[in-house]
């Protein structure tokens, strides 16, 4: 426990942000960028691959059906490798660990989200955007204001797994030195020699910590965004039987 | 109002529409009825064009609603005149009660917020839930729920009015709310077309019947003669069956 704690005192800036200012952020920091912008550029992405997985026309079904089931068909630590390696001999001139690994995040995760988002859409019952139609709203209108904020609300628990996925997954960046959390566990443990499994014991408590805090975060979300769709009644989530919305309980409230 | 020429409809091999030839007038309220799986409700949903049809012709208000050089904006103009009641209600979760009714007004006809509001409030007033304004779809029991779906249909000011079984989901002292809502709607000159069980909606406020079976229209008629003597002897069996129990 002293080894733990001494470590922690020594080391916990660069824990924390790497070598910044003297060198690139690293550390949580990065993680944290790495993931957060990761998941936010992945995220439009995934909404348009499932709308085009979703389309009626083959032409933009089939490439993008084929680029989903490609790249999950393939580990990220090898799509980081050929990102890696490739992309800069493709565009003539040489990419950043960061940059690759926040790219290769981008399309991977967004590959992963779509196959969420396109069950989210399909998942609610067909006379939602019956309803929209025979209102006379579009194709973008019903998705806009009925279809997308029904799905992607309902995907929100799965969503923000894929979240925590992606933090887990930034780890990879490392094998093309992206300077991260474990790259700086790594340099403390090449440091100590001796201690490596404090040293790793300490990256696996900080990625839970971070993990836990942002389910927790997550979860308080869910319920709150529950109980303003019950109008701040009970904690009662509406249950939906054959896409008829059933009636709470307590229905005599104004 | 609504004419049907010659309209069949095809689910693969089978023949869910034959040469369907009718027409609903203007403020006139035509009730559908027939055994289930006759295709009333197919029937019902070609009018705003949720099921196409194969062939014939189906106009409303004159335009050619399921012509295929309708323009998409074409068509969600014609559908946003048509009002459509379904069996499921499907109000929209995510919305309060006056955000489902104001939403197509507010988007599609870009009406100002308040009036939209305003006007949501008094369609509100006329189906008696002016109190639940604020109240999510599922704080609602499925009558009120289905009041607020009238009430949204309403919204968008149209013509005419069509009712996919909108009183089958519902528990049975429930029914009566709803259809005193439609027989306001009746009274006020409102072009309807619906697809029911409640013959005693249509004894009252029907001005014609049509009785389908096996995807045709067998007979059309005046409540009275239906209800005292039907002609086609499906029908006739059908009333029969109803007695029955």
């Amino acid at each position: 426990m002293l080894d733990i704690a001494h470590i922690l005192r020594d080391n916990w800036l660069l824990l924390l942000i790497g070598q910044y200012p003297y060198g690139p952020l690293g550390g949580i920091a990065a993680t944290l960028i790495l993931s957060v912008l990761g998941i936010s550029l992945a995220f439009p992405l995934s909404v348009a691959l499932a709308l085009a997985r979703l389309s009626p026309w083959a032409w933009l079904r089939w490439p993008v059906t084929g680029l989903v089931y490609g790249l999950r068909g393939v580990p990220l630590l090898l799509i980081i490798l050929w990102t890696y390696f490739l992309l800069p001999v493709l565009i003539g001139q040489t990419v950043s660990g960061f940059t690759t690994m926040i790219c290769t995040l981008v399309v991977y995760e967004a590959c992963y989200l779509s196959e969420v988002v396109r069950a989210g859409i399909q998942a609610l019952p067909k006379g939602q955007s019956e309803a929209a139609r025979s209102l006379g709203h579009g194709y973008v209108r019903s998705l806009r204001y009925v279809i997308l904020p029904q799905a992607l609300y309902n995907m929100l628990p799965s969503m923000l797994s894929q979240f925590i996925t992606t933090i887990q997954d930034t780890t990879l960046g490392y094998v093309i030195n992206v300077q991260e959390l474990t790259f700086a566990a790594n340099q403390i443990n090449n440091q100590l020699l001796t201690q490596p499994f404090q040293v790793f014991f300490i990256l696996a408590v900080t990625y839970f910590v971070v993990c836990f805090t942002l389910t927790s975060l997550a979860h308080l979300l869910e319920r709150r965004v529950a109980r303003r769709r019950l109008g701040g009644v009970a904690a009662l989530a509406p249950e939906i039987v054959d896409g008829v919305v059933m009636p709470a309980i307590r229905s005599e409230v104004p | 109002m609504i004419r049907f020429a010659e309209v069949n409809k095809w689910y693969g091999a089978y023949h869910a529409l034959r040469d369907i030839n009718a027409e609903v007038r203007k403020g006139e309220v035509v009730v559908v009825c027939g055994p289930s799986g006759s295709g009333k409700s197919t029937l019902i949903r070609t009018v705003n064009r949720l099921e196409e049809i194969k062939s014939g012709q189906l106009l409303f208000d004159g335009h050619d609603i399921q012509s295929r050089s309708n323009s998409s904006a074409e068509l969600n103009r014609l559908r946003s005149r048509i009002g459509f009641v379904f069996q499921s209600f499907n109000l929209f979760p995510h919305l309060s009660v006056l955000d489902n009714i104001t939403l197509s007004p507010v988007r599609i006809r870009g009406e100002k917020r308040a009036v939209a509001r305003q006007k949501a409030m008094a369609l509100l007033d006329r189906v008696g839930l002016a109190n639940k304004a604020t109240a999510y779809p599922a704080q609602l029991s499925g009558g009120q729920q289905q009041r607020v779906a009238i009430a949204r249909a309403l919204a968008m000011e149209p013509p005419a009015m069509l009712f996919d079984e909108p009183t089958s989901a519902l528990d049975p002292e429930m029914v009566g709310e709803v259809l005193a809502v439609m027989r306001g709607l009746a009274d006020d000159g409102m072009t309807m077309m619906c697809v029911t069980h409640e013959m005693g909606f249509a004894r009252d406020v029907a001005d014609r019947v049509w009785f389908m079976d096996e995807g045709r229209i067998l007979e059309t008629a005046t409540p009275e003669d239906f209800f005292t003597a039907p002609q086609h002897p499906r029908a006739r069996r059908f009333l029969s069956d109803l007695r029955a129990h």
